[in-house]
């Protein structure tokens, strides 16, 4: 029997109390084109940080053919036989592609090899990586990698920016270097390609390794499965649904054929007061961009945005606060002040306006903060510095600056990111009440979960556009599926070019 | 299996130049628009004004040359106009009543000592990992009261053989041209070409990218404040050969770093690393040197030569900026 080439075993990394990998196990063979499958946190990216010697391990061991290593950089590990492409460029923009390769020793005669059996031998080396188009950039960070003669080819997510010839030419690329002996492990979110050009796989959930499987076998369900878990069995405790019937409502929001440099692609749909529409997406489809444009931080190269019926420019988010429209971002450290006070925070959103001279009125702040404070039961134990509190309640403030000042639109961008169930049952319970009292509230959320506990409706975002819209009723599969492009009517993609 | 998506077209090597050196060519522009300014001003313009412009802005060049090699790798070096008092108190105590071999030898010492005491402040840097800024703030006020501690007051001196060496005659403006070739030529493009330069651009650039490929970020920092050291020694000495002697007080290297910002700036180098070279920022001095003496051919008062310094830098950078933002529209 030969030796595994990669054997990961018990391999763990925190980064103070917060745990990205609780224990993650792999064995890779020679010859195999291993994927590495799991839900957005799942702790693919440590675990591939660890074996290509980024950043140590807290825990655990990995061993390559038999023998145990641990590469304390990169320029190790590609000595050790492991190279790799990262979900980022590794290429400096202000320097030449030469200088690129020089810069990691790279042979330039075996780069050039390379990239002319990938059919790119015309590819200008002279050429300022700022001066390339990220497509092309994968294609040298692969050549690089392939440039080192790994014995283990690690590809994080490199097909995400391809399109479809660039992404067969690095499946031939695979395939040569498994033919050779070589392994690959590979990364990707789509699927199809999981099925059907790899040989084995293995599904992190939660830190953990929970399956390891042949692709072709279980199919692309079996594998949704596994990177779901029981969880999807248990959210079927109660959705918090709208009882109002919302058909006649005029939208308060109304986004049409919007779009935004390549990221967004002719997106539209409205959302009612009353209403809460679930945005669901991959990592990186445009959610962000899109979110970020609507609360007027940056702007749409197209299109219009409609609130309550009139035109809406937003050049600033304060013009966009002003018709009401406010937006919880994902990373609470744009939204709060750290050092300041939770009352200070809660009230930022009643300085904004110079409507009144004068002293700030004590009183009238108070109540509006105490409120907030109620509503959204935020511990004030540690209430100086907002940066001393839980991420949870962190988050309730982020949520809760907004109650005091007011809204009519709510934008939430992954407002339950990171934070324990029990606070996300709070939040689910405050979005649906401010929706009852009129407010339209768009929710992106990387938990598909969410959607059933508290949107009424679905739209699916693939590739800057909106390629489905679905009842929340709709299953996790149906939703995951769609997320990866997977449209039920292929003609749904038509319509949106 | 064919394919479907075109390979870029290679940049015409016209575009190129345009993109890569475009500043460049700019600056170039602008001093040729200054020195005929100036040409213009006086009746005979020879070998004495430009021996005077450009002995004059020496210093300032090395200056600069000292701070663009920090700013590329990503940092800022305040210390620079302190570091130069010092190396002209050094130069200018120790070099009085010698000979000029022993007083050579001492500015080769002098311009060594300066590499190590620099070298040292981005030893700080990366091991505490106390922002540039900071650092070099701090290490500007020591190295101002150690140059005070080697010369208390202004004095000190140089032999006279050695002065038209370095700054040139009367009216011989070659040996200022020639320190300043050899120092681009000999030094910084050798090293700009070679693996520690293209590590420098690399961590300027961007750090954790330069990391991820293997580049050793801390000693590639080292270096450049190494490299900064040097130049700032040559324009500690300089200083020295044109001035024929020391001036401790810590107002004359406060000035000389604002320069040195200003020309690294209007010398097509990005304050945020990773971008531009050396030759701007020479050019750049000698622009910045012409601008008092223009004003003065004029009549107007050469007091406002500060006011128009600043005027034309925030000028030539929102221009830069304007530029740049047509480049990413289109």
């Amino acid at each position: 029997m030969t030796l595994p080439l990669l054997t990961a075993t018990d391999v763990a990394k925190s980064y103070g109390p917060v745990v990205a990998l609780r224990s993650a196990n792999l064995i890779v063979e020679p010859g195999q084109a291993h994927a590495l499958l799991g839900a957005n946190g799942a702790g693919k990216s440590t675990f591939v940080k660890i074996l290509t010697g980024v950043i140590g391990a807290g825990h655990g061991a990995v061993l390559m053919n038999g023998e145990e290593v641990r590469f304390s950089s990169p320029e190790q590990a590609r000595r050790g036989g492991i190279a790799s492409v990262y979900q980022d460029p590794a290429l400096l923009p202000d320097l030449t592609l030469r200088q690129n390769l020089k810069l990691t020793r790279t042979p330039l005669d075996e780069v050039e090899k390379a990239l002319e059996q990938m059919g790119l031998a015309g590819l200008d080396l002279n050429e300022l990586v700022r001066d390339v188009s990220l497509p092309f950039l994968r294609m040298i960070d692969l050549a690089r990698a392939l440039a080192h003669r790994p014995r283990l080819l690690v590809l994080d997510e490199i097909t995400a920016a391809l399109p479809t010839d660039l992404a067969a030419t690095v499946f031939e690329v695979m395939r040569r270097q498994t033919d050779s002996g070589g392994s690959v492990l590979f990364i990707s979110h789509r699927l199809e390609e999981v099925v059907t050009y790899c040989d084995m796989c293995t599904v992190f959930r939660d830190g953990k390794d929970v399956a390891a499987f042949v692709p072709r076998e279980g199919g692309e369900n079996r594998i949704v499965q596994a990177m779901l878990g029981d969880a999807a069995n248990l959210v079927r405790e109660g959705g918090r649904r709208s009882v109002q019937d919302l058909t006649a409502v005029a939208p308060r929001l109304r986004v049409e054929h919007v779009a935004a440099g390549r990221e967004l692609v002719d997106v539209s749909f409205d959302v009612r007061p009353g209403e809460v529409v679930g945005v669901v997406a991959l990592e990186g489809q445009g959610q962000d961009i899109l979110f970020e444009a609507l609360a007027g931080d940056r702007r749409f190269s197209s299109g219009e945005v409609l609130v309550d019926g009139e035109r809406l420019v937003a050049r600033h988010p304060a013009a966009a606060i002003d018709r009401g429209m406010v937006l919880v971002p994902a990373d609470r450290a744009t939204a709060l002040l750290p050092q300041r006070s939770i009352e200070e925070n809660l009230a930022l959103t009643l300085y904004r306006r110079g409507r009144s001279w004068g002293p700030i009125p004590g009183r009238a702040v108070r109540t509006k903060v105490q409120n907030a404070i109620d509503r959204m039961s935020i511990d004030t134990r540690a209430a100086a510095q907002a940066r001393r509190l839980s991420g949870g309640n962190q988050q309730k403030l982020t949520i809760g600056r907004w109650l005091t000042a007011g809204f009519k639109t709510l934008l939430l961008f992954d407002p339950t990111r990171g934070i324990d169930i029990g606070t996300k049952h709070q939040i689910y319970d405050l979005i649906r009440e401010e929706a009852d009292n009129g407010a339209a509230v768009l929710m992106y959320t990387s938990e598909l979960r969410e959607i059933a506990l508290v949107a009424d409706r679905v739209v699916v975002l693939y590739r800057g556009r909106i390629v489905a819209e679905l009842p929340a009723a709709a299953d996790e599969e149906e939703l995951l599926s769609a997320a990866h492009g997977m449209v039920p009517n292929p003609a749904d993609l038509e319509v949106g070019r | 299996m064919t394919t479907t998506t075109a390979l870029p077209a290679p940049t015409s090597s016209f575009t190129r130049l345009r993109r890569r050196h475009g500043w460049l060519a700019g600056v170039v522009v602008l001093l040729i628009v200054f020195v005929v300014l100036r040409a213009t001003q006086i009746p005979n313009f020879g070998g004495f004004e430009l021996r005077t412009i450009l002995a004059g802005s020496m210093a300032l060049a090395f200056l600069a040359m000292a701070q663009g090699v920090v700013v590329i790798s990503g940092g800022i070096n305040i210390a620079v106009g302190a570091l130069m008092v010092f190396a002209n108190c050094l130069a200018a105590r120790f070099m009085l009543e010698q000979d000029a071999l022993t007083a050579t030898l001492i500015a080769v010492a002098v311009i060594a000592v300066c590499a190590i005491i620099s070298g040292i402040m981005g030893l700080v840097i990366t091991i505490s990992g106390v922002p540039d800024i900071i650092v070099t703030l701090a290490l500007s006020f020591v190295i101002g009261g150690m140059a005070l501690l080697v010369l208390p007051a202004p004095g000190g001196g140089i032999p006279l053989e050695l002065q038209p060496l370095i700054v040139g005659g009367f009216s011989d403006p070659l040996p200022a041209v020639l320190w300043l070739t050899i120092a681009f030529v000999a030094i910084w493009l050798p090293f700009k070409r070679s693996r520690w330069g293209i590590a420098t651009y690399a961590v300027g650039s961007q750090r954790n990218a330069s990391y991820l490929s293997g580049v050793n970020v801390a000693n590639t920092r080292i270096r450049a404040y190494v490299l900064s050291g040097v130049f700032v020694g040559m324009a500690g000495i300089v200083t020295t050969a044109f001035t024929g002697g020391g001036e401790p007080r810590a107002s004359i290297g406060l000035a000389a770093l604002l320069s040195s910002v200003a020309a690294v700036v209007l010398g097509g180098v990005a304050l945020t690393g990773g971008s531009g070279g050396l030759l701007g920022p020479i050019l750049a001095a000698l622009i910045l040197s012409l601008i008092p003496a223009i004003m003065l051919g004029f009549g107007w008062n050469p007091n406002y030569a500060e006011v128009a310094r600043g005027a034309i830098l925030i000028l030539v950078v929102m221009f830069g900026g304007y530029i740049q933002m047509r480049k990413r529209t289109t």
